[in-house]
């Protein structure tokens, strides 16, 4: 079974398969899903089609499951700066969860600037207000997270992470496209560093390329979609910058392939690079965590 | 009657504490008892020689009391109700007998009064040292509110395993960012004193040493509602050992100026002869209603209060006061304006969103005790908050929009090259630069290492550089007060300008609007990247770049 449908049983790639042929989206001749969805379009409709496009989300979330959503929301800014990820991609991806049966959705983050700050400026909180079941919640006291082994780790061995995502069945990462003045881009794999406790390390005492990876070997999202409707080429990960407005949501199960084909889809300090230019996602690659190289992908591209 | 006043008073004053912090509305108040409070004003503007509009409040309850009397004490002063609420509880069992010394220890007050607006007048502003509403407030700040949150996080840890197991998740979420302050045991000490000073005699404070109390008591003889006492009264001295005051005399006697309308009295004459009658016109300060000051002891206090004045003002720390490392919040008054208009209430370093604010010890000098500074290690200063300036009574810091306050620099950041993980160790760290929310952090390639670098011009101090530094102990990177922009009257953003700095913490669009100039889907269906993927630099780039020009994080 390749990497990109790890977690999914026969039954779920059958039902995945009869939706999309069900919505009439042009598949590619022999393949039941995509590798990758990339949707042009409104951010929330383009986040809907998107998955729908890899089989709907019944695919990822059962009936009763607790279900985590990793957007960016750690600025206290708007959709217009592009650091933080679009609400209508969050609110977008909860509303499925809830239609495929969650129990719970938490939309979390643990902040760079002032939580309550983060919640209202981000707009995500106001965006799932009447959503049922769903919380929008910044987690930064330390009694939130629980430490965990990371037995592939090369340089990191242990990490505290979030309870709330060790207790939950589902995980999904909603990331936003952005430069990052350390590590080129920020956008999935980087994202999953707002999940755990002390993110100052990665800086100060690893290699922060290495420690990414090893963060990516614990956690696991079931689905990345990359919020690339506006992208922050320089300036990040907290902006100002300039914006570029690629117009896409990229999404599939495959972290570092939706991050790699994000990597492509703008320019980054003005300048264009191929995922495996960007050394975590080279890092993770290698790891064999997800396939880096897109043009052998299977790429469903529509616009919504 | 008189308990529910206070108390609705009481709960008031403790609502509009909890109203301050970052949303408070701008039509909102929440200073306003220390607005109310004259001395302050009055200090404000005898020590700083500058107008504090907001101290035209302190009018409103001068006149009140010309008009009725002393009854702010005894029904408005939120430290007097918690003295009265706590008397009971803790001092029902203790004999008190009247103090011998009731005489000296009354005209105290009068002494402490006149002392501070001596201080003030030699320029230098004491009175928050004993001003009541001033001290509660600091009190609410530093030692009541930290245990509080605290006590609250305790109990929602207790509950929590249970809202989890019931799938209350906002109740299993919830958890209150804890507030910390230097100088908190100091300022309990100081409320415990004066709680404690309530075994020796009823209102113990309000009797001997409020200087509030004693400057109200200067107009309040004038009041039109007096206690009197009728002609039968048999002198059988209940109302005297039941005045928490001293006020009531022997055979019908009142000490106007001590009175402060409680009717404490009323309620325990056997015979009922008390009432507190209205007079038709202001009434003339009779003969004990003088305050207890003599001459001698009222020429006394002003020298001792030009010579604290001094003691205070005259010390290297004043010339000093510009060359300080202290950073203060932003739009505060030029430091010397600062120092003598501040009033050490803490409204600012309550509201403070991130909890930057923190009181000072000795860091200013004797004359900058309890003043507010920004501890950068600690927090940063958010530019999305304002609060600071906007419950800032006497103005010390100025009440600033978010467009001001941003070019209010605090200071300029400065990075210390031998702690610095990339300058010193040739480490991968860009914190500083991601974090900084004005892009002033820029990098320049130095001996083949990216390295960072801080644009003075676009810094203007906030801190997230300091407090996000991951360098053990001090930070590598620290806000200085170089450049800091204090005004005293005008435009921050006009002196910004002239200055040519550049903040922007807000670039670009406001409204986020789609440019449809997405993805084109080719009718084959296999075209590679999206629109802007084809050439492998976009134009204008220079082709021919060495490996230094490249990105951190990216590879050849």
């Amino acid at each position: 079974m390749s990497d990109s449908f790890r977690g999914m049983t026969r039954r779920d790639l059958l039902k995945g398969a009869a939706a999309g042929l069900a919505l009439g989206l042009p598949h590619p001749a022999g393949a039941a899903e995509p590798d990758l969805v990339v949707i042009s379009g409104d951010p929330g409709m383009a986040t809907r089609k998107a998955v729908e496009a890899l089989g709907g989300m019944s695919r990822f979330v059962q009936k009763g499951n607790r279900v985590v959503l990793k957007p960016n929301m750690s600025f206290a800014s708007g959709p217009e700066r592009a650091s933080n990820t679009h609400p209508a991609v969050v609110v977008a991806v909860a509303q499925m969860c809830l239609e495929a049966g969650a129990d719970q959705v938490m939309v979390v983050d643990n902040p760079l600037q002032s939580a309550e700050l983060c919640l209202r400026r981000a707009g995500v909180a106001e965006a799932c207000k009447g959503l049922k079941n769903t919380y929008v919640q910044m987690f930064t006291d330390h009694k939130f997270y629980r430490e965990i082994k990371v037995p592939q780790g090369k340089v990191l061995d242990r990490v505290e992470v979030l309870k709330e995502v060790l207790d939950s069945q589902v995980l999904i990462s909603l990331p936003q496209a952005k430069s990052h003045s350390n590590t080129g881009v920020s956008m999935g794999v980087k994202g999953l560093m707002g999940l755990i406790w002390d993110r100052w390390s990665f800086h100060s005492k690893y290699n922060i390329n290495q420690a990414l990876a090893d963060l990516a070997t614990v956690l696991r999202p079931a689905l990345t979609i990359l919020d690339a409707t506006r992208a922050l080429t320089t300036g990040g990960p907290g902006g100002p910058g300039e914006i570029a407005k690629p117009n896409l949501v990229i999404a599939g199960t495959d972290p570092i392939a939706v991050d790699s084909y994000g990597v492509t889809v703008a320019p980054w300090y003005g300048q264009q690079f191929k995922g495996r230019q960007v050394e975590h996602l080279l890092a993770a690659s290698q790891r064999g965590l997800g396939k880096i190289d897109v043009d052998r992908l299977n790429i469903l591209r529509a616009t919504a | 009657m008189r308990a529910a006043v206070q108390a609705l008073s009481l709960l008031l004053f403790t609502v509009l504490f909890a109203l301050a912090n970052y949303r408070l509305p701008n039509w909102l108040p929440a200073d306003i008892y220390l607005r109310l409070d004259p001395l302050l004003g009055l200090s404000a503007i005898v020590a700083g020689r500058v107008w504090v509009p907001r101290a035209v409040w302190g009018l409103v309850l001068l006149v009140a009391t010309v008009f009725v009397g002393r009854f702010f004490c005894s029904y408005v002063c939120p430290l007097g109700a918690i003295l009265d609420f706590l008397d009971p509880p803790l001092f029902r069992r203790v004999k008190r007998r009247p103090l011998r010394s009731d005489a000296t220890l009354r005209s105290v007050k009068y002494v402490v009064l006149v002392l501070f607006v001596a201080a003030a007048a030699v320029g230098s502003s004491l009175v928050y040292l004993l001003d009541p509403i001033s001290l509660l407030t600091r009190t609410y700040t530093f030692a009541l509110l930290p245990p509080f949150v605290g006590l609250v996080n305790l109990l929602l840890d207790a509950v929590r395993p249970v809202a989890e197991a019931m799938r209350w998740m906002r109740l299993a979420t919830l958890s209150y960012a804890q507030p910390v302050f230097y100088m908190s045991l100091i300022t309990f000490l100081i409320f415990a004193g004066i709680v404690a000073l309530g075994r020796l005699s009823p209102r113990f404070w309000c009797r001997y040493l409020c200087p509030l109390g004693a400057l109200l008591s200067l107009v309040s003889p004038l009041g039109r509602l007096r206690r009197t006492v009728g002609p039968e009264c048999p002198a059988c001295g209940a109302c005297q050992d039941a005045c928490p005051m001293g006020a009531a005399l022997e055979e019908g006697g009142t000490r106007v100026a001590e009175c402060i309308q409680c009717r404490t009295c009323v309620a325990v004459c056997p015979e009922e002869l008390i009432t507190f009658p209205a007079a038709p016109q202001l009434l003339p300060a009779g003969g004990s209603s003088r305050p207890d000051l003599t001459r001698r002891g009222f020429l006394y206090s002003v020298a001792g209060g030009v010579g604290l004045g001094f003691v205070v003002e005259q010390s290297p720390f004043t010339p000093l006061q510009n060359k300080a490392q202290l950073i203060r919040p932003p739009g505060a008054l030029p430091e010397g304006e600062f120092l003598t208009t501040c009033i050490r209430c803490s409204e600012c370093m309550k509201s403070c969103l991130t909890n930057t604010l923190q009181p000072s010890l000795w860091e200013g000098g004797l004359a900058g005790l309890w003043t507010p500074k920004l501890d950068l290690r600690f927090a940063a200063c958010e530019q999305e908050c304002n609060v600071c300036g906007k419950v800032c009574p006497t103005q010390a810091i100025r009440s600033l929009d978010l467009e001001e306050k941003t070019h209010a620099k605090l200071g300029t950041a400065v990075l210390r090259k031998e702690m610095c993980l990339v300058w010193a160790q040739d480490k991968l760290c860009l914190i500083c630069d991601e974090i900084c929310p004005y892009d002033a952090i820029v990098f320049r390639t130095i001996e083949g290492y990216r390295r960072p670098f801080v644009v003075a011009s676009r810094c203007n101090g906030c801190g997230y550089c300091e407090l996000r530094c991951p360098v053990e102990g001090e930070s590598a990177i620290v806000v200085a007060p170089i450049g800091q922009i204090r005004l005293q009257t005008g435009s921050y953003v006009a002196e910004a300008k002239r200055l040519q700095l550049d903040f922007k913490p807000n670039p670009g669009d406001d409204q986020f609007i789609l440019k449809s100039e997405g993805l084109r889907v080719a009718p084959e269906g296999h075209e590679e990247g999206g629109p802007q993927a084809k050439p492998p630099t976009p134009p204008g780039t220079p082709r021919s770049e060495g490996a230094t020009k490249r990105p951190k994080g990216f590879l050849p």
